[in-house]
């Protein structure tokens, strides 16, 4: 339970906190939708980038 | 059936005063922050007291701590990180004797809400934010461009390095969090079904033998998360720094 809590931590923090700069950046310069569907997007990566190195996959040579 | 998020309750104890029509009180989870507070200083205090060459128990108990948490600095940053030490150490022993304090029946768990936690994730950020760019300067954000990266999608990589970076206190709180609360709610649930089983009679008593052999278990599972989850804030924690002290992968 402990490793699979961590690894889904990372992927959920790093969608949430996508999708709460793809907010904030609509709610400033009102671009909604599109702020917000890049910048998820891109949390997704950033969540999936997380897990891959927590858990060690593809580490530097 | 017994309830089981009964146990995260926040009761006020007194009113300290007022910020604006904000009350600030003094709750049951300030006592128990404070309780940990002293029992680590208790602890440190009375083992280095005696200064025995062969140790007692109170201090190898102290001293094992001291090595432990130096070993993994050293370890994963380096004899510089040392400085970091203090600061490291207290955040440890605070994390777990919050966690083993709260694995006594009736106690309270600091570690078991979102704000606590937050407040340590955040204070490891800002802590590696500003110390990485006292230290290194501008040199700091080489941390968001890794090397060997072709220039037409460096842009790209560089917002999901940002993302990357700024979702660490997230999910640094989150795990310690949710692995406090999930635990105890699960060892309240499985606590539960002993009473309301053994309320049916002669056989739920019977039935009741098995929930309470789960929950013997798991109190056991969960002695170890307190320690595993203290660890491994810690050894984050020092990963962390170890970005702040050598930006650049």
């Amino acid at each position: 339970m402990a490793v699979g809590l961590r690894l889904s931590s990372e992927l959920v923090a790093g969608v949430v906190v996508g999708t709460i700069l793809g907010w904030g950046f609509d709610r400033l310069l009102s671009t909604s939708p599109w702020g917000l569907i890049v910048f998820m997007l891109l949390g997704f990566v950033a969540g999936v980038m997380n897990v891959m190195r927590s858990a060690g996959v593809g580490k530097k040579q | 059936m017994a309830d089981p998020i009964h146990q995260f309750e926040i009761h006020k104890i007194f009113t300290l005063g007022h910020i604006g029509n904000q009350e600030i009180a003094f709750t049951n989870s300030s006592a128990y922050m404070f309780g940990a507070v002293a029992v680590v200083s208790l602890l440190m205090l009375g083992g280095s007291a005696g200064r025995r060459l062969i140790p007692n128990r109170f201090q190898s108990v102290a001293e094992l701590s001291y090595e432990f948490v130096s070993n993994t600095l050293r370890s994963s940053i380096g004899e510089e990180g040392m400085k970091f030490f203090p600061f490291v150490f207290s955040l440890f022993m605070f994390i777990l004797t919050a966690n083993l304090i709260g694995i006594i029946p009736y106690t309270f768990t600091v570690t078991s809400h979102l704000i606590v936690t937050v407040a340590l994730a955040l204070m490891v950020f800002l802590t590696v934010f500003l110390y990485g760019l006292y230290k290194n300067g501008l040199g700091f954000f080489k941390l968001f461009v890794p090397h060997g990266i072709p220039i037409y999608i460096l842009p790209l990589i560089m917002v999901i390095e940002v993302i990357s970076f700024l979702s660490r206190p997230v999910s640094h709180s989150v795990r310690l969090f949710a692995n406090m609360l999930a635990g105890h709610i699960t060892l309240k649930v499985f606590a539960g079904f002993v009473t309301s089983l053994s309320a049916l009679g002669a056989v739920g008593i019977f039935g009741a033998v098995l929930p309470l052999a789960m929950t013997t278990a798991l109190t056991a599972l969960e002695l170890l998360v307190a320690f595993l989850q203290a660890y491994v804030f810690t050894i984050l924690t020092c990963i962390y720094l170890n970005d702040a002290l050598h930006p650049g992968h």
